[in-house]
């Protein structure tokens, strides 16, 4: 039972310390000082005026605006207050603390927000001549529309963009910054109207064209063009969330002008199971089955462990990879290339190739690569006729070695004997 | 154990020595000295001796330290008197090498009659032998092909008598002329005769030291070389198989078997045969009937045989003569070769064609 009571306890101190840093029901005094009559206080898009002060009466009175319209009144004596309503659910309380006699009366105040988050003030001062010379906030709000002269295009064809914006909110869009994210499957051909930079948009503005730019599409398919956003604050320099157009779609159908390279590297090796040491003959057959001729043709050996590259016919060794390299591969060109592999360690290997090349598709205004790799089946060493020789006890060796080393020794022994 | 020194001077004494050393490895191959041991039973020293070095360095089988060699250009040139005059100033560096080899029971020098090395060297290092040493010396000299030259004859001539006259304790004689008779070219036939000597001394050195159901020793082979006119020679000879022991001596003393021709039942003094061979071969009635047959003809007859066993009945017979008809025909030879090359040499001296010749341009310059 105590467990559960202090438990409650330490509960409800913690909702309580919680609502307290929170500051969203607490009484917050906003400003606790002097205004002389005929100026005002805003807070937000409210003006407290000071309309008149009566030092002799030790009162004043005080009219309320909201946009520059009034919306309250009242009149207090020194030590009385007065509520009136501000945003959403919270109150302004207005405490007269004293009222003093000069050129012109000065009155001393003290403001308390109730029921509303400080943070959420973005104006807080002393109006010098009151609500007429305040700067209300107001809600820019864009329109971003991203539209293009067709719907559907052929590959190679061209798209144009066009992207408006207009302010249909209640004030200007300030620090206005458009962002366009580059378009994948299309290219761009032709930029008329660049970025603008950071602009400012006024309400009640006509529309304005933002970007015009053609753009080409280089593979067939249905797109969503990426949407604009636009980050921008209002007059008063509040942030707004950022803005986004809508996203049109272009139907990109394949065209007729569009060619591609497409070669095909098979590599064919004469045995499978080899043993020890024995070399084994390969070839590299390049066939090009496309409509367009390749460049840069490329074929790189990745010769594994264990197998050692003995040599080839038009095969160069770069930084100790094999390679072969083709400056250029016609139409329905087929071109071979042997070389041989030496098998060096006991194992099952595959031999890898990456491929690559390039080719105009005739659309696109950079060379198209493509890379590839290809792996033979699967190569086995297997041990060679004398490797048993290899695997023997030191002494096996040792052995026939001294008795050849006295043999020869011997031999040399007796010669020099015999040697006149 | 006999302690053996076998001296071979000039080049056909150094061929045989090698070819004595080339069989004591029991292989023919030219690979034997590397693989194999010379199987001799006594302790044989070696020594080859020539003035000329590509003969000793021709030699496969005898040991460089055994090779000496005096230095006088390549060879004397047949001429035995230059021959005796290098020997003289090489003599304490030729006697001291053999002085450094110890102490023998026998010594054997083989030399060719007819050269130059061999044939001026051997007389008087035998008679260096003689005088320093008290073991038997005996040469094994080499008789030249007739046709070889009045030089060679005249060589011959004198290189067997200073021999004589040495102190050697006897002579050997192996004639070319008698041995061609076994064919081939020039230089089959020199290795043919070379290998033939060489087997004989190997044998019979084989024999002195060895084991024997009938001894015969040293001690008569000396007795033997005593005997007759200082000459002798060995006849020898293999059997075939199924062949009787009786036929192998036959054989042996036949012409055919001989070194140097000789009918050995008329012309030898003294006798000794060995016979060696598997005892199933070995039939003593057969031996004994052979023996006496010779005895009969030439006196005392030594009679050796060696049990081997598994080998073909192989027979050696050391023959000293009491006369040589064959070396009487040598020597009425060269007497002619020896005036030929006299009168040759005087008629040169007085004729002098040839300055003759120069003489017909005596006093006159030539003109360009």
């Amino acid at each position: 039972m105590i467990r559960v009571t202090r438990l409650l306890v330490i509960s409800l101190c913690m909702v309580f310390f919680c609502l307290a840093l929170t500051g969203n029901a607490a009484a917050v005094e906003i400003y606790n000082g002097s205004i002389t009559m005929g100026d005002g206080y805003q807070l937000n898009n409210f003006v407290i005026d000071v309309t008149d002060a009566f030092p002799s009466a030790e009162s004043a009175s005080f009219y309320v605006y909201e946009n520059g319209d009034e919306v309250d009144s009242f009149l207090i004596n020194e030590g009385d207050s007065y509520e009136f309503d501000f945003e959403d659910d919270a109150e302004v309380e207005v405490s007269l603390i004293s009222v003093s006699s000069g050129t012109l009366p000065v009155v001393r105040l003290s403001i308390v927000v109730n029921n509303y988050r400080v943070s959420d003030l973005f104006e807080s001062t002393i109006i010098d001549g009151g609500h007429e010379y305040a700067t209300y906030s107001g809600t820019p709000e864009l329109e971003i529309i991203k539209s293009v002269d067709k719907s559907e295009i052929n590959v190679g064809e061209v798209v144009r963009v066009t992207v408006t914006v207009e302010n249909t909110g209640d004030d200007d869009a300030v620090d206005v910054v458009f962002s366009d994210p580059q378009q994948a499957k299309f290219i761009l051909v032709d930029n008329i109207l660049g970025d603008p930079g950071k602009i400012d948009v006024e309400d009640g503005d006509s529309v304005k064209k933002i970007y015009v730019y053609d753009l080409k599409a280089t593979e067939a398919g249905t797109f969503s063009l990426n949407p604009v956003t636009a980050s921008f604050t209002n007059e008063a320099g509040l942030d707004f969330d950022d803005t986004s157009s809508n996203s049109p779609t272009v139907i990109v159908n394949a065209g007729e002008d569009l060619v591609n390279a497409d070669l095909e590297f098979t590599t064919t090796l004469d045995k499978y199971t080899v043993s020890r040491n024995d070399e084994i003959q390969g070839t590299v057959t390049i066939k090009n089955n496309g409509d367009a001729p390749a460049t840069a043709v490329t074929v790189d050996f990745i010769i594994p462990d264990g197998l050692e590259f003995q040599g080839g016919s038009g095969i160069e060794v770069i930084s100790s990879v094999p390679t072969i390299y083709l400056e250029s591969f016609g139409v329905q060109q087929e071109k071979e290339f042997t070389f041989s592999l030496k098998a060096a360690e006991v194992g099952t290997y595959t031999l890898s190739m990456e491929n690559s090349y390039l080719f105009d598709n005739g659309v696109d205004t950079q060379l198209e690569e493509v890379s590839s790799e290809s792996v033979t089946n699967k190569i086995y060493v297997v041990k060679g006729e004398y490797d048993y020789l290899f695997e023997q006890p030191i002494y096996v060796y040792a052995i026939p070695l001294i008795i050849i080393g006295a043999i020869v020794g011997w031999i040399y022994h007796r010669h020099k004997q015999y040697k006149f | 154990m006999l302690n053996i020194l076998i001296v071979g001077n000039g080049q056909c004494g150094n061929r045989i020595l090698d070819a004595i050393n080339r069989e004591a490895f029991g292989k023919k191959s030219r690979l034997a000295k590397f693989y194999s041991q010379q199987k001799y039973k006594s302790n044989v020293q070696t020594i080859a001796i020539n003035t000329a070095v590509n003969d000793l360095k021709e030699m496969k089988f005898t040991k460089a330290k055994d090779r000496i060699h005096i230095p006088h250009l390549h060879g004397v040139g047949a001429n035995r008197n230059v021959g005796k005059h290098v020997f003289e100033e090489n003599r304490t560096h030729i006697m001291r090498q053999i002085e450094e080899r110890g102490n023998f029971d026998v010594c054997f020098v083989l030399t060719s009659a007819s050269g130059g090395t061999g044939s001026s060297f051997t007389p008087m290092l035998v008679k260096e032998l003689k005088e320093r040493f008290d073991y038997p010396v005996y040469a094994v000299v080499v008789l030249p092909f007739r046709e070889e030259g009045t030089l060679y004859l005249q060589n011959a001539a004198f290189c067997l008598r200073d021999v004589r006259e040495s102190g050697v304790d006897g002579i050997i004689l192996a004639d070319n002329q008698f041995l061609k008779q076994m064919g081939g070219n020039v230089e089959s036939a020199y290795n043919g005769i070379n290998d033939m000597i060489a087997k004989r001394l190997l044998f019979l050195l084989d024999a002195l030291d060895s084991e024997m159901m009938m001894v015969t020793d040293l001690g008569d082979f000396k007795t033997v070389m005593n005997g007759g006119a200082g000459l002798a020679t060995i006849g020898f000879y293999e059997a075939e198989t199924d062949m009787p022991v009786r036929s192998a001596i036959q054989k042996a003393l036949s012409p055919s078997g001989l070194l140097f021709s000789s009918d050995v039942y008329k012309e030898a003094s003294r006798a000794m045969v060995i016979i060696r061979g598997d005892k199933e071969h070995l039939s003593i009635d057969e031996i004994s009937t052979e023996v006496e047959k010779l005895s009969s003809a030439v006196g005392h007859v030594f009679k050796g045989i060696i049990v081997r066993n598994g080998e073909l009945p192989q027979v050696l017979a050391v023959l000293t003569l009491e006369s040589a008809s064959e070396l009487e025909d040598l020597y009425s030879i060269a007497v002619d070769a020896i005036k030929y090359e006299r009168d040759k040499k005087e008629r040169v001296a007085t004729v002098k064609d040839v300055d003759r010749a120069f003489s017909q341009i005596d006093g006159m310059d030539p003109s360009y």
